[in-house]
């Protein structure tokens, strides 16, 4: 079959591509596109790394057609923080990413972009979570390097912050 | 060069049509999440993919006594469904524990279905549920319980030119109440050593069970209904002797294999702890809930 | 924790971490260059068998195809860490299923894939040696056919199937037995186990026109893949370049050189830049794992609980190439005589050829078998005794002075307090809690490896300051630790400094990121380009505040002097007009640890330096009917001598646990008839945030005498007491006792059965 045109709207800006269909989301984003913040390993939709949000729903980029995509809104860690304003060549983070920071959260980072997109996922549909309910909902990313302890602390703080409280953990 | 040409039909009728057409060369594509991963291995190469996301009338949920779920019903929506979460609840206890939120986003009750996995954890639940598919092909609609529809590991009886549609439970009885217990290697992201899911319809006094199902997964060819098991519940006192040789007669029931997960030995002991432990849940939420 | 430093001990965020967050920082696995070709490997589908055809004609005419590789584009030689017995491509014979037969590079991935389907190889099968016993049995088929032939490093005690003997006797075990009123004799086994590093490993090699090649690659050990890849290619080192654009993990399994040979074999023959990216399925059939071992230990005590003698014998399933395996070995007797003392010892570690994936260095390379068999083995002897196993450790621990088993003098020993807080910390004595729920400890020592590490440290004229290092950062926050020593050494902050790492060719060389080594060994080597620095600073202050040298001191951004202050930007500006700019050189070695030669044979690794020392303590419960382990808590104290950054040290802890969890409980690489029947993520079982519990860890700091501010190394460490910690647990819990690992639910319940069979013990 002939390739297909779509448009992927990505962080909310549209990027046009010419895919065979058989073609991933997680291949179209980091081959074609150059969006390499979105990770690859198992394929197979058991690490987690390739997470993405689709129109504000978590998925394995891995396993998601990229014809599938067409329409919809994707979000990538790309896009979580704000453009830089002036000159300034970076803006402000997102309360997760600043977390993650502070918290230790991050080693080797690989598997962090799809652990905050997990993470932003669960907190803007509930936003005052336990820490079983986050890691519920991070059960489906893989860390190897942290035993996610400084992961969970740091989504229950971004919690708070978004939250504009304390959250009980 | 793509390995498959893609479709994305904008009704029922296109989708069924296409079906007809290429029959066993072509897959529909619901979630994704195991057809993807088997073509990616190499075990299934279709040459055409019929994607069903525009196909209009396939993902809703009607609860009025009886329950529809239609195929494209993720996991994510059983979950926050609040009208399964009652004497229903083994559904969503079937839909949470599957991959990680990734997978449940995305995968359907349908595609679960039709791979039909001796594993899959929300199949026996819908079994237990009594569930019937519908299916639609060229011929017209057609209706087919559960129990019939699961052929073998990975085979059903749907036809190559037929779309599994919707599943349908009846109204469960009064007194009602159901439970879905698996065990594994690891709590999350885990396909079943074994899993379990069970229904007793209690009597007036709640001491007595008129109605059982009892359902197990990864222990068979297909999940498995142990009539032997609910013959010996129905009619008798719950607890105690009746549930434990229920519990037996579950275990005689599977006919369980040896692999890298668990040998059979191990998952034949599991059946008759989760079966009992399940059975005591069901008395638990049913008395509770009156 | 840390008082009168400013920066180092302090917990301040890692400085990598911005692009991590953002997606921006950029790992080999994203690494692309433009015309780049995708590389694969084709595979020996054989446990042992003759390659009798390889016809690689119709993979090279597939459309698409650039290259293809096999033996005869590499040079004949062999490589490995101890023992050269690897090839590049098997020529005449396969080993293992996995082993590397040939490559291919081609324009996409698909095209790649179906060049190694049209691959045609025939095989004609070698009685396999499909595990220890085989290998070991008399007459058993041989691995490596020419072993004696193979360059090996010289103290290894090799023969036939066992590519190491690693051997330590102390005293005379004979008398130990007499001395003793009972003797313990157990058998441990240990299963496979992968790194789960989330990052495959993954390589981009190009060529230049003066017959350079680059290679972006994730490795641990650029300098000793640049070595081990000159020999490949038959140049000199420095015609290769290695660069590590970044690390999605490691823990070992990324040290030795992975696919970056392919990778550069395959550009030189298309000239065109290649990329080579293992798998979920090749790196759990073709990796560097941690070696499977069957463990026989035997102990005497004296009926008070004084240990009189020891004698025990490690067995590491090592694979089809020695890899780790001769150095493990040798390690694995230090772990065995455990931070005890114990007059009488003979440990022996063998290091043994299978027809399996070469096994390599995973994460304090055979600290956690050891310990399993070691400490489990202590709680046995407890509760025979009917002594509480917290009091067998006290009466038999080491303290400071006392000595090692190769008779190094032990100091700056922390285990005595790492024992008692840990066992405080978890509730002891109450070890039973609960019907089904049991609380165990074990405690351990590990080194922090040695090896060399230069940098270089130059202060900008903005007032910042680069540290240049030839370490990676494999994700420890080590180079973040390191710029804490360099920071508070220049009296400037830790945001002031930036580091650039990990290229052969413009970086110093550095041993690598093995061994909890890198914060020690940079750290130092920075503290002596710093000094340096201060040198030259002062100098140059001196005569622009017109004051003696030793009048001045370094602080807060300035050289100050009696007199007035010069900030450190303007004296790098000057120094940069004139004197071609502040910059200085540091390195360090480890000073070696006395030990008594005498009492080794065969040991690649005779004496542990800065030992570190730790406890572990768990309470969990076992569901007696499914086997399933629920983890209420778990403590860790661990001596890390310094804190240098108590946030990243946890994280260390807390990871390193989790790992260890993983390998308890649920992890196994599982091999049948010479095949992994588990190679992929759904079957190969990692824990998941349900299943790693709330880690407390408490950081004990004896300073040592040579880290900076007495800093040892902490990144192994935790990985090796989990294992007998749960099994002592489980053991209190329920009274079952299991010697194999993983711990699976059926494991407890066989053990379980077993033992009402037995009429309960």
């Amino acid at each position: 079959m002939a390739k297909i045109p779509i448009t992927l709207t990505i962080n909310g800006e549209p990027h046009e591509a010419l895919v065979e269909p058989d073609r991933t989301l997680l291949d179209v984003l980091r081959t074609d596109l150059g969006l390499t913040g979105t990770k690859t390993n198992c394929l197979d939709a058991e690490c987690g790394v390739c997470t993405v949000l689709v129109d504000g729903l978590a998925v394995n980029a891995c396993l998601y057609l990229a014809v599938v995509a067409q329409g919809r809104a994707i979000t990538t860690i790309e896009g979580l923080a704000s453009p830089g304003e002036g000159l300034a060549p970076a803006g402000a983070l997102h309360p997760l990413q600043e977390a993650f920071v502070e918290h230790g959260a991050v080693q080797c980072g690989y598997c962090i972009p799809g652990m905050i997109l997990s993470a932003k996922a669960y907190l803007d549909d509930h936003p005052r979570p336990t820490e079983a309910q986050v890691r519920e909902a991070l059960a489906g990313n893989l860390c190897r390097c942290t035993g996610y302890q400084k992961i969970v602390d740091a989504v229950l703080a971004a919690a708070s912050r978004m939250a504009g409280g304390a959250v009980a953990s | 060069m793509s390995r498959f040409d893609y479709h994305q039909p904008e009704s029922l009728a296109d989708a069924v049509d296409l079906a007809a057409r290429f029959g066993g060369q072509a897959s529909f594509l619901a979630g994704g999440t195991d057809l993807i991963v088997q073509i990616e291995r190499g075990r299934v190469a279709p040459r055409h993919v019929i994607g069903l996301g525009r196909v209009p009338g396939l993902a809703g949920i009607e609860v009025n006594g009886r329950i529809a779920l239609g195929a494209r019903v993720t996991h994510r929506a059983i979950e926050q469904t609040p009208a399964l979460a009652g004497p229903l609840r083994c559904l969503v206890e079937g839909a949470e524990v599957i991959g990680g939120h990734q997978v449940r986003n995305v995968a359907t009750i349908g595609g679960n279905l039709v791979n039909a996995s001796p594993a899959a954890d929300l199949v026996p639940c819908l079994l237990a549920l009594d569930g019937v598919v519908t299916l639609v092909g060229p011929g017209g609609e057609r209706e087919i319980p559960i129990e019939r529809f699961l052929l073998g590991p990975n085979r059903t009886a749907r036809r190559p030119d037929e779309l599994v549609t919707r599943v349908d439970l009846p109204a469960l009885p009064p007194r009602a109440a159901t439970a879905f217990l698996k065990a594994g290697r690891r709590r999350a992201m885990e396909i079943s050593v074994v899993c379990v899911a069970a229904r007793l319809a209690l009597d007036a006094t709640l001491e007595r069970c008129l109605e059982a199902r009892v359902v197990l997964g990864a222990v068979a060819p297909t999940a498995v209904r142990a009539h032997a098991a609910e013959r010996l519940l129905e009619g008798q006192p719950v607890g105690g002797e009746a549930f434990r040789r229920a519990a037996e007669a579950a275990q005689e029931a599977c006919r369980p294999i040896d692999d890298v997960r668990a040998s059979a030995g191990f998952r034949q002991h599991l059946v008759g702890v989760l079966v009992r432990r399940a059975l005591d849940r069901c008395v638990e939420r049913a008395r509770r809930a009156a | 924790m840390s008082t009168g430093t400013r920066v180092a001990g302090q917990s301040l965020p890692r400085i990598d971490a911005p692009g991590k967050v953002t997606g921006s920082a950029v790992y080999a696995a994203d690494f692309a260059l433009p015309g780049m070709l995708y590389g694969k490997v084709f595979r020996s589908a054989e446990p042992h068998a003759r390659l009798v055809r390889l016809d690689t004609t119709r993979a090279a005419s597939i459309p698409g195809v650039r290259a293809v590789v096999t033996a005869a584009d590499a040079a004949d030689v062999r490589y490995g860490a101890a023992v050269k017995d690897e090839p590049v491509f098997a020529a005449d014979v396969v080993r293992y299923v996995g082993q590397p037969v040939a490559a291919v590079a081609a324009v996409t991935l698909e095209a790649a894939e179906a060049a190694l389907a049209a691959i045609e190889a025939q095989y004609e099968p070698l009685p396999p040696v499909l595990d220890l016993a085989a290998a070991l049995a008399p007459g058993a088929p041989l691995v490596h056919e020419g072993w004696r032939d193979y360059t090996a490093i010289p103290i290894l005690q090799r023969d036939g199937n066992v590519c190491n003997r690693a051997r330590i006797v102390v005293g005379d075990v004979e008398r130990g037995w007499v001395e003793a009123d009972h003797v313990f004799e157990q058998r441990f086994t240990t299963a496979m186990v992968h790194q789960g590093y989330t990052e495959p490993r993954a390589a981009v090699a190009a060529w230049d026109s003066s017959g350079q090649v680059t290679v972006w690659s994730n490795t641990q050990l650029p300098f000793d893949v640049q070595a081990t890849l000159a020999d490949i290619l038959a140049t000199v080192p420095s015609k290769v370049r290695i660069i590590v654009p970044g690390v999605g993990g490691g823990f070992g399994g990324k040290l030795r050189i992975g696919v970056e040979h392919f990778a550069a074999l395959l550009a030189r023959k298309s000239g065109r830049p290649v990329k080579v990216m293992t798998t979920s399925e090749e790196e759990l059939v073709a990796a560097y794992p941690r070696q499977g071992t069957v463990i026989e230990l035997k102990t005497g005590v004296t009926r008070d609980g004084r240990l009189t003698a020891r004698q025990g014998r490690i067995y590491f399933d090592t694979g089809a190439f020695a890899g780790s395996g001769p150095g493990v070995a040798s390690v694995a007797t230090m772990v065995l005589a455990g931070p005890y003392r114990t007059p009488n010892l003979h440990l022996e570690g063998y290091a043994v050829y299978t027809n399996k994936t070469n096994c390599g260095s995973y994460r304090a390379p055979s600290g956690p078998q050891s310990n399993f068999a070691v400490e489990s083995q202590m709680d046995i002897i407890a509760d025979a005794l009917g002594i509480d196993p917290l009091e067998l450790r006290l009466r038999n621990i080491v303290h400071e002075g006392d000595e090692g088993p190769t008779g190094q003098v032990l100091s700056a020993v922390g285990l005595e307090e790492c024992l008692r807080r840990a066992a405080d910390a978890i509730g002891w004595p109450d070890r039973r809690p609960a019907p089904g729920r049991g609380k165990g400890l074990a405690i351990g020592w590990w080194t922090t490896t040695g090896g060399s590490s230069g940098v270089y440290v130059k202060i900008n004229p903005d007032g910042s300051v680069t540290l240049n290092t030839g370490a990676v950062e494999i994700g420890t926050a080590a180079l973040t630790g390191a710029a804490q020593v360099l920071a508070e050494a220049l009296g400037v902050d830790l945001a002031d400094i930036t580091v650039i790492s990990g290229d052969t060719f413009s970086t110093p060389f550095d041993f690598g990121a093995q061994g909890s080594r890198t914060a020690f060994a940079v750290g130092n080597a920075c503290r002596a380009a710093a000094a340096e620095l201060q040198r030259k600073l002062f100098e140059l202050a001196a005569a622009h505040l017109k004051t003696d040298a030793d009048t001045l001191e370094l602080r807060d951004k300035h050289v100050v002097g009696p007199g007035g202050r010069v900030t450190l930007a303007e004296l790098a500006r000057q120094s940069q007009v004139a004197g071609g700019g502040m910059i200085a050189h540091g390195t360090f070695i480890a000073p070696g640890t006395a030990y008594d030669t005498k009492r080794v044979e065969g040991h690649a690794y005779p004496a542990f330096h800065s030992p570190s020392f730790h406890a572990h303590a768990v309470d969990l419960s076992v569901d007696a009917e499914t086997g399933e382990v629920t983890i209420h808590r778990y403590v860790v104290a661990q001596d890390v001598g310094f804190a240098l950054n108590p946030t990243y040290i946890e994280g260390q802890i807390e990871g390193g646990v989790a790992q260890g969890l993983g390998q308890t409980l649920s992890e196994e690489i599982v091999y049948r008839d010479g095949r992994v029947l588990n190679a992929n993520l759904t079957d190969y079982k990692m824990p998941t945030t349900l299943d790693v519990p709330r880690i407390e860890s408490i950081l004990v700091e004896h300073p040592g005498r040579v880290g900076p501010f007495g800093a040892k190394g902490v990144g192994e460490p935790p990985n090796i007491e989990p294992p007998a910690a749960v099994a002592n647990a489980i053991a209190a819990a329920v009274g079952t006792r299991i010697t194999a690992l993983p711990i699976t639910a059926e494991r407890i319940v066989r053990g379980l059965s077993r033992d009402e069979g037995d009429g309960g013990r």
